[in-house]
């Protein structure tokens, strides 16, 4: 690259730079530094050392917060990622109204969050949602299942409560779902074609071609969908759940760090919360990441 | 081992005729190739064969078999593809022993018979690499070996050498004659390179639209095309054609007629139909020389004559063919 090439590329790169330092580097660079802080909006921060880490490390609610955002994602993301992989697979050959169900998949991607959540508090409503009024449908009493128990409290029971944000994220999967049909697509036919030749079955062609061809790609979305996950709680737990029923079902980090913030005015600790699952965060990336390296040879070839 | 027999075999896609009353025959233990231009449908008469393409009319049969109707992997044929079609992410043991780890083979069976058929291929070196450390020649080797392991009744090779450069291109031509020569098994070869397909095939089936123009062995093919199309398909330079008016005052050709030389038979000489050099090509020991009527001749590079000099030309009328002008059939000199 000779020196206008380079010229060029600065040129084109400074947008999107100045962009990304004015709202992701330095907001990110402040709340690190307000983590070791103490900082009502009121007053100047004080300098508190490590003491935000310190009363997080002893904080029973931040324990839930941290546990609920990591069960969630071990949950959820698994079940977003066989979705959108099902779907990818299901929708990969071209038929009569195949760019409908594409659509279909889509679509609550990208539908505005808040939207999105004030719909599924109508869907989950234990009364007239929906979802409880099919459950109960020729159920032998107004209140039981036809198979005699007690449909879901998806509002007031713990567990039912984060099952709901559980289910309410595995329809957002169409960027998962877009990515993997393309990659299947991709896949070249011959490969498929040799196996037809070989007697292969439907589910040994899934598990001795697509799955080991995919996987490279399933593990990017795997890392991609761990971090989204972490932080895709927040709207779902504020709408729907509120972060109840207590204690605490459904207060993830996100939520956590939101009300530290701004209704209890604790910038300083909530930036330590974000710090702390940062950093989270990058660890189990990182570990994930360890475990692409090994596949990224092989798919290479086969793209 | 099979022969395979089509019979008017048909398939369309859409208004295109990719096979059109498609007849063949390669008898058993026969190394058949089947040339033809870019598009002619070569490659779905393979899918066809294999069961990867449906027919929409006529037969196909392998050995006594009809397999018109019935699944690919019943048909018992393995098929070598452009592509290699190996598996990246298994390593070269695992891609020649694939078919038979699918069909649930004991275990005793696939390690013998991937070690017979690496020991055929010569890739026993090669069996704990993946694909991607392979280079061109290995990776057919290899694509060769999974189609021996099964001990199919048939093999179908579709455009296996096309990927590879010149010399390997060559090295594998010689290696698929030996390794047909040893295992002795019915081959159907499809490639759109009439090199390949002159030096490889035991018979030659040229293919066009859809169609086979004429079947033989290859010099029968060459020094007898029976049609226009196979006469200025085979042979490099392709073959001169002079409509009857500009050939006359080579030979005495009747109306309605075109008549055909090939480079190597449009003689230079002091005394023949006068002729202006345009390009003279130089080809290692032969030289193509281009005249101003739009002809070309071979001749031997030391034996060249300079652009622009003016040349004799000659056919003799054993060397030179007839091809009816309307439907470009080959017409017998009376």
């Amino acid at each position: 690259m000779d020196v206008t090439e380079r010229r060029q590329v600065a040129l084109m790169l400074a947008p999107y730079l100045a962009g990304v330092t004015a709202l992701v580097v330095l907001p990110a660079l402040v709340t690190f530094a307000l983590a070791f802080t103490e900082y009502d909006l009121l007053r100047s921060p004080s300098f508190v050392g490590f003491d935000n880490f310190r009363e997080l490390a002893e904080d029973d609610i931040f324990a839930i917060a941290l546990k609920n955002s990591l069960v969630f994602a071990a949950v959820a993301v698994p079940l977003r990622l066989a979705g959108a992989l099902g779907l990818a697979l299901l929708l990969h050959r071209r038929f009569t109204g195949v760019g409908l169900y594409r659509s279909a998949g889509v679509v609550p991607t990208i539908v505005p969050e808040i939207a999105y959540g004030l719909v599924w508090l109508w869907l989950f409503n234990p009364l007239y949602g929906p979802i409880n009024l099919l459950l109960r449908w020729h159920g032998d009493s107004p209140t039981t299942t036809a198979w005699g128990v007690q449909p879901p409290q998806w509002l007031t029971h713990p567990n039912d409560a984060r099952a709901a944000i559980i289910i309410m994220s595995l329809f957002t999967i169409g960027e998962g779902f877009v990515i993997l049909l393309v990659t299947r697509q991709g896949l070249p036919s011959e490969l498929y074609d040799l196996a037809a030749l070989e007697d292969a079955t439907a589910w040994g062609l899934f598990r001795r071609v697509t799955l080991p061809l995919m996987t490279p790609i399933l593990l990017l979305l795997f890392a991609r969908d761990t971090i989204f996950s972490l932080q895709w709680t927040f709207i779902p737990a504020l709408i729907v759940t509120e972060g109840g029923p207590p204690p605490y079902s459904t207060t993830y980090v996100p939520l956590f760090v939101y009300r530290n913030a701004f209704e209890y005015l604790r910038y300083g600790y909530a930036a330590g919360a974000t710090l702390t699952m940062f950093l989270i965060t990058a660890v189990i990336v990182w570990l994930q990441w360890r475990i692409v390296r090994r596949w990224r040879k092989g798919f290479v070839v086969a793209a | 081992m099979s022969g395979i027999v089509l019979e008017d075999v048909r398939k369309r896609f859409g208004e295109t005729r990719a096979l059109d009353g498609f007849d063949l025959t390669a008898a058993e233990g026969e190394l058949l190739v089947v040339v033809g231009p870019s598009g002619c449908g070569k490659s779905t008469l393979l899918r066809c064969i294999a069961g990867l393409e449906a027919v929409d009319d006529g037969l196909i049969r392998i050995g006594d078999q009809d397999v018109t109707r019935i699944r690919p992997a019943a048909r018992n044929v393995s098929m070598v593809f452009q592509s290699y079609a190996l598996f990246p992410h298994l390593t070269v043991r695992e891609n020649i022993a694939f078919g038979l780890v699918v069909r649930e083979e004991p275990k005793e069976v696939v390690r013998a018979r991937v070690a017979e058929a690496t020991q055929l291929v010569g890739v026993e070196a090669l069996l704990e690499r993946r694909p991607y450390e392979l280079s061109g020649g290995e990776r057919q080797r290899v694509a060769l070996a999974r189609a021996l392991v099964r001990r199919p009744d048939a093999f179908l090779l579709d455009e296996p050498l096309s990927n590879l450069d010149a010399g390997t291109r060559v090295e594998m031509r010689t290696e698929l004659r030996r390794l047909h020569r040893e295992i002795g098994a019915t081959m159907l070869h499809v490639t759109h390179d009439q090199v390949e397909a002159l030096t490889l095939g035991d018979r030659i089936a040229v293919m066009d639209a859809g169609r086979v123009r004429q079947v033989g062995p290859p010099d029968e093919l060459y020094l007898r095309p029976q049609d226009r199309f196979v006469a200025a398909f085979l042979g490099t330079p392709a073959m001169n054609f002079l409509p009857a008016d500009a050939a006359r005052p080579f030979l005495p050709v009747p109306d309605g007629t075109v008549l055909g030389v090939r480079p190597e038979h449009l003689r230079l000489v002091a005394d023949g139909v006068p002729a202006r050099v345009e390009i003279v090509e130089v080809a290692g020991s032969d030289a193509f020389v281009h005249v101003d009527r739009g002809l070309v001749s071979k001749v031997p590079s030391d034996g060249r004559p300079a652009e622009g000099m003016q040349v004799g030309l000659a056919i003799d009328r054993a060397d030179a063919h007839l091809f009816d002008e309307a439907s470009g059939a080959r017409v017998e000199w009376t």
